[in-house]
């Protein structure tokens, strides 16, 4: 289904009446459906988010209440450190390659796990247990990862699978003990509607996705290792985070200002992120690089693609090392 | 001991000018360095781990820094 015909067939409000509503709700059924099967819930544990960002606060919050308190880390999002703001709340400190220790944890806490820093690519190996709630953000995991046994709510963002962006999928689980932190006066978790195009969208891109994914897995992986092996090998003074995410890289130089790399390499046409502090709107360097041990200085975040080819990345290479070079001299 | 104001100056600027005051010195050189930028304190620590000399954090702002390798 292309996109013009989504908008087309679902404009309709899926909870009214009528023949048009009802083929909407239709079609909002069956994406719930995909997203249930790929993400491993149940298809009535699924509510959709205009705002992903907000469903840190629905699934953490609604976890909460007075004497619970907050476990997070210190790679995590910066909207989970504003929720602990406002509860008893202990940061955990990563190890130099990611890990946190959830052996402090007491029955009554409740806990976030992040499946895979999406800056870094830091896959979390560690899994907390035996605690009154655990939120998991999936926000830069997405399919990739599944979620642990004990998952109480569950965070994920569209654009993991090259979905629109503006959609986040909250799941919250039968078995948990949430209560809504908004104000609500129905059962529905957030105030809504979702746009439904972009709902059913979403779920077209998670099939094709998944099912590229497979087949594209290896090509990935060693796309991932030559930008690590030329990076390490040919560029001096650079600082690969640890990561084990295939599709995710971040690396920093030392005496290289990143908003004037990442300009010379948008003009080239590679449009890459930063973690840097100048590259930031509160001009503060990235807290993941900070808590990791990594230079913050001269970052550069590379996410390759289904699409990315070798060519690509040999072009990428040879145009980042040629910069780095000029912009030291 | 050597200071080198970087107050004000913006990263990365301040370990530019430090890699800079200690080209020409040699091993055991020590050089106090006042920055303010928010990303100094990592980023010296970061810089040490990655040339194999040593920072000492006195205050947020001020960094004692001593070179072990050329």
């Amino acid at each position: 289904m292309a996109l013009p015909h989504i908008f087309e067939v679902s404009w309709p409000d899926p909870t009214k009446l009528g023949v048009d509503s009802k083929s909407a709700a239709i079609l909002l059924n069956e994406a719930r459906e995909t997203f249930a099967g790929h993400l491993g819930v149940r298809s009535d544990e699924i509510s959709f988010l205009g705002e992903p960002a907000l469903g840190f606060h629905l699934g953490i919050s609604g976890l909460l209440n007075e004497s619970n308190r907050l476990v997070y880390s210190n790679i995590d999002r910066m909207e989970v450190f504003a929720i602990a703001e406002g509860h008893p709340n202990l940061a955990l400190k990563v190890s130099d390659v990611g890990q946190n220790d959830y052996s402090v944890l007491k029955n009554s806490d409740v806990a976030t796990l992040q499946l895979c820093n999406r800056e870094t690519g830091t896959i979390q190996k560690s899994r907390p247990e035996n605690c009154a709630g655990l939120f998991v953000d999936a926000t830069g995991s997405g399919t990739r990862i599944s979620l642990p046994k004990n998952w109480s709510t569950a965070l994920w963002d569209s654009t993991s699978w090259a979905g629109p962006g503006g959609l986040g999928i909250l799941a919250v689980s039968k078995e948990a003990k949430w209560q809504n932190p908004l104000p609500h006066l129905d059962g529905r978790i957030n105030p809504g509607p979702t746009s439904l195009p972009l709902i059913v969208a979403s779920a077209l891109a998670i099939d094709s996705w998944v099912a590229d994914e497979k087949n594209l897995a290896e090509k990935i992986s060693a796309l991932n290792q030559e930008i690590r092996n030329f990076i390490s090998t040919r560029i001096p003074d650079s600082d690969l985070a640890p990561g084990e995410a295939s599709h995710l890289i971040s690396a920093s130089f030392l005496y290289i200002n990143a908003e004037q790399l990442v300009t010379v390499l948008a003009d080239k046409g590679f449009a890459v992120d930063s973690g840097s502090a100048c590259n930031a709107t509160n001009m503060q360097p990235s807290h993941v690089l900070a808590a990791l041990g990594i230079l913050t200085q001269g970052n550069i975040r590379l996410t390759i693609h289904h699409a990315t080819t070798f060519e690509d990345v040999k072009n990428f290479l040879e145009v980042l090392e040629a910069t780095i070079s000029e912009l030291r001299a | 001991m050597e200071i080198l104001d970087c107050l004000g100056k913006r990263c990365p600027l301040p370990i530019i000018e430090l890699a800079k005051a200690l080209a020409n010195k040699g091993v055991g050189a020590q050089i106090t360095l006042l920055s303010d930028d928010p990303a100094s304190q990592p980023d010296l620590i970061a810089w040490a781990r990655m040339t194999g000399n040593v920072v000492k954090t006195l205050d947020p702002k001020t960094f004692e820094v001593t070179k072990l390798t050329n």
